[in-house]
């Protein structure tokens, strides 16, 4: 039929410019001061599929290093899509002390390596940062993000 | 059941047309505007892939393989989908741009989704591959072994190879009709056992659940159309209408009417130059389907084909019993008055292409004024020719017969001018065997007919799919 490349053509150019418009409006960074989760309770993504939430559970204990009692809490775990991550920390006085993973399940081992070389990397960057604002591991998106947003719950518990 | 030999049976020139349901109007602008909404679609598929995409992974190890890998997924499967789509028989599509057409676009486009899919195929593996650091062949073993559903994925994708390659026009033509035909149809199995990978692992779905709702949508509309159009409403008219076989009469050497009887005739909404697909269970009849115009409107209860001996379908047809039952999908077809845009029209047909022509003339509006043009090799061989000459009568039209071998008689620009002096004021159908058409439509072009009075209706080409 005559002009049919001109509506095909016309419908994707209106369908990608509508896509685009609707992610540009819509888009939240990855942990910037202003987080979805500062406050409040896991997005979405932690309510589908295997989560596992974790009561947190608040230790008080000696003070580790720079004064203060430290208290410890689990994050619940996030679902970052490839697994479930859950991180535990520590904070005394209100220094983080410690950042480690409390679990980690992946869906396939590829997605286990991953994780594997990027939580050294993010636990020294919150250690640095000593927040949880840091920036995603290279290649390792989504379990930066299940792992910001889980320890990002749990310091919001630990500050409140 | 009547008698075999009523003379009072066969449709007659000079009954004024029963009523029943005229066929739909196409409508253009519904065609026109399904295209956009598949180009939105298409637009939209793209973009969700490049927006779920982060800097961070583009710029990771095997990140740049990954996504184009991605990319060339949802490109390369989408468009099998609209793919699937040309050939679900959807009426309001078919109706304007024609059972042929459709079929022309399929083949057009068949190139497209599997080289798509198979570069899929090949930078996933190869980004994963540079992400894990590891070698290419390795990572094919670690995508097979570890990921169930890639591995069913690539089975459907080998699939769909082979079953693309068979329809290599230098292979199927050496294939007998039903063996491509069911090879083709693995198609279908080759799409599902891709869907299960797509949601699990694609990049650009995990985590984003307006891009997995997009998906859904897609897959449920095409299945539900496919199921729909393709499936389920060739077997409700069947299943309504309840055609049987009533009587076989020859018409001249080689070439055979079957009249067939059904219910509610009256609402099959046929236009005259328009087929059916017709499956006549009878034993060695039964598992195909071959196009047959009708050579006549329907005259409830009663319908015409005819058809003439050219293998081993169609010579099959003369020994058909009366009570056999058949099956139909259609009406299909633009060879019709619907296309008509001159208020009179040229009708040139050779041999077995009478049959639509004789359909179409009964059909046309009033004031036609149709010359007709009928081209055989013997005199016998123009069938059905004392009906057309007297349907030619009563719209006050020409009737022109050219009976001899190709070097006595043809037609060329001196003939038809001759015949038809006004023939850039008409409308032109030509129908017959695909070298006739093609000639005649050829000349007709070179005479400076413009391609919209051109209606062109090609016998024994493999139509269905």
């Amino acid at each position: 039929m005559k002009r049919s490349p001109a509506f095909i053509a016309a419908g994707a150019i209106t369908g990608f410019t509508g896509v685009l418009i609707a992610h540009a409006g819509a888009r939240v960074p990855l942990a910037s001061g202003s987080h979805p989760l500062a406050g409040g309770s896991p997005g979405s993504s932690a309510s589908a599929g295997a989560s596992r939430p974790a009561a947190p559970a608040a230790h008080g204990g000696t003070g580790a290093g720079s004064g203060g009692p430290a208290h410890t809490v689990v994050g619940p775990g996030v679902n970052f899509g490839y697994g479930t991550i859950a991180v535990r920390v520590t904070v005394a006085g209100h220094r983080i002390v410690s950042v480690r993973v409390a679990s980690l399940s992946t869906l396939e081992p590829t997605s286990q390596q991953i994780s594997y070389q990027a939580i050294p990397i993010l636990r020294s960057e919150v250690l640095s940062a000593q927040s949880a604002s840091i920036n995603a591991v290279s290649g390792a998106t989504y379990t930066s993000e299940g792992y910001d947003r889980s320890l990002q719950v749990a310091l919001d518990q630990l500050h409140a | 059941m009547p008698a075999a030999s009523g003379s009072r049976r066969r449709p007659s020139a000079r009954r004024p047309p029963p009523r029943y349901e005229p066929a739909a109007t196409p409508r253009p602008g519904l065609v026109q505007a399904a295209l956009a909404v598949v180009g939105v679609g298409l637009g939209a598929v793209t973009a969700l892939t490049i927006t779920s995409e982060t800097g961070a992974q583009f710029t990771a190890a095997g990140g740049v393989a990954t996504f184009v890998g991605s990319l060339t997924g949802m490109v390369g499967t989408y468009l099998a989908m609209v793919m699937v789509l040309l050939v679900s028989r959807i009426p309001f599509v078919e109706r304007v741009l024609g059972h042929d057409g459709l079929l022309r676009w399929h083949r057009w486009l068949a190139p497209w989704p599997i080289s798509l899919l198979v570069a899929h195929a090949v930078f996933i593996t190869a980004g994963y591959a540079q992400a894990a650091r590891t070698g290419l062949w390795h990572q094919v073993g670690v995508l097979l072994r570890q990921y169930p559903d890639v591995l069913i994925a690539t089975v459907g994708l080998g699939l769909m190879c082979l079953a693309g390659s068979i329809s290599i026009r230098a292979i199927r033509r050496r294939v007998r009709r039903e063996v491509w035909w069911s090879v083709h149809l693995v198609m279908y199995l080759a799409l599902g056992l891709s869907f299960a990978h797509v949601l699990a692992i694609g990049p650009a779905f995990v985590g984003h659940p307006l891009t997995q709702a997009v998906w859904w949508l897609i897959w449920m509309a095409t299945v539900g159309l496919v199921l729909g159009y393709r499936i389920g409403l060739p077997v409700v008219r069947s299943m309504r209408h309840r055609l049987q076989v009533v009587e076989v009469r020859p018409e001249g050497p080689g070439v055979v009417s079957v009249v067939c009887s059904g219910q509610h005739l009256e609402k099959l909404a046929v236009s005259g130059g328009q087929f059916f697909c017709w499956r006549f269970l009878a034993r060695g009849m039964w598992w195909h389907s071959h196009p047959y115009s009708l050579s006549a409107l329907p005259q409830p209860p009663y319908l015409r084909l005819t058809v003439k001996n050219s293998g081993d379908h169609s010579a099959a047809m003369a020994t058909l019993r009366p009570g056999t039952k058949i099956m139909i999908e259609g009406p299909y077809g633009t060879f019709t008055r619907h296309v008509q845009q001159h208020r009179r029209v040229v009708l040139i047909a050779a041999g077995i292409g009478v049959t639509a022509l004789r359909a179409l003339l009964e059909d046309l509006p009033r004031g036609s004024q149709p010359v007709v043009i009928l081209r055989a090799s013997r005199q016998e061989d123009l069938v059905l020719g004392s009906e057309v000459r007297a349907l030619v009568k009563h719209a006050h039209g020409w009737y022109h017969e050219l009976v001899g071998s190709r070097e006595e008689v043809s037609i060329n620009g001196r003939t038809l001018r001759r015949l038809v002096p006004d023939l850039d004021r008409r409308d032109v159908y030509i129908c017959g065997p695909e070298g006739f058409v093609t000639g005649v439509a050829d000349l007709v072009r070179w005479l400076g007919i413009p391609a919209e009075a051109i209606a062109e209706a090609i016998h024994h080409e493999a139509f269905a799919l």
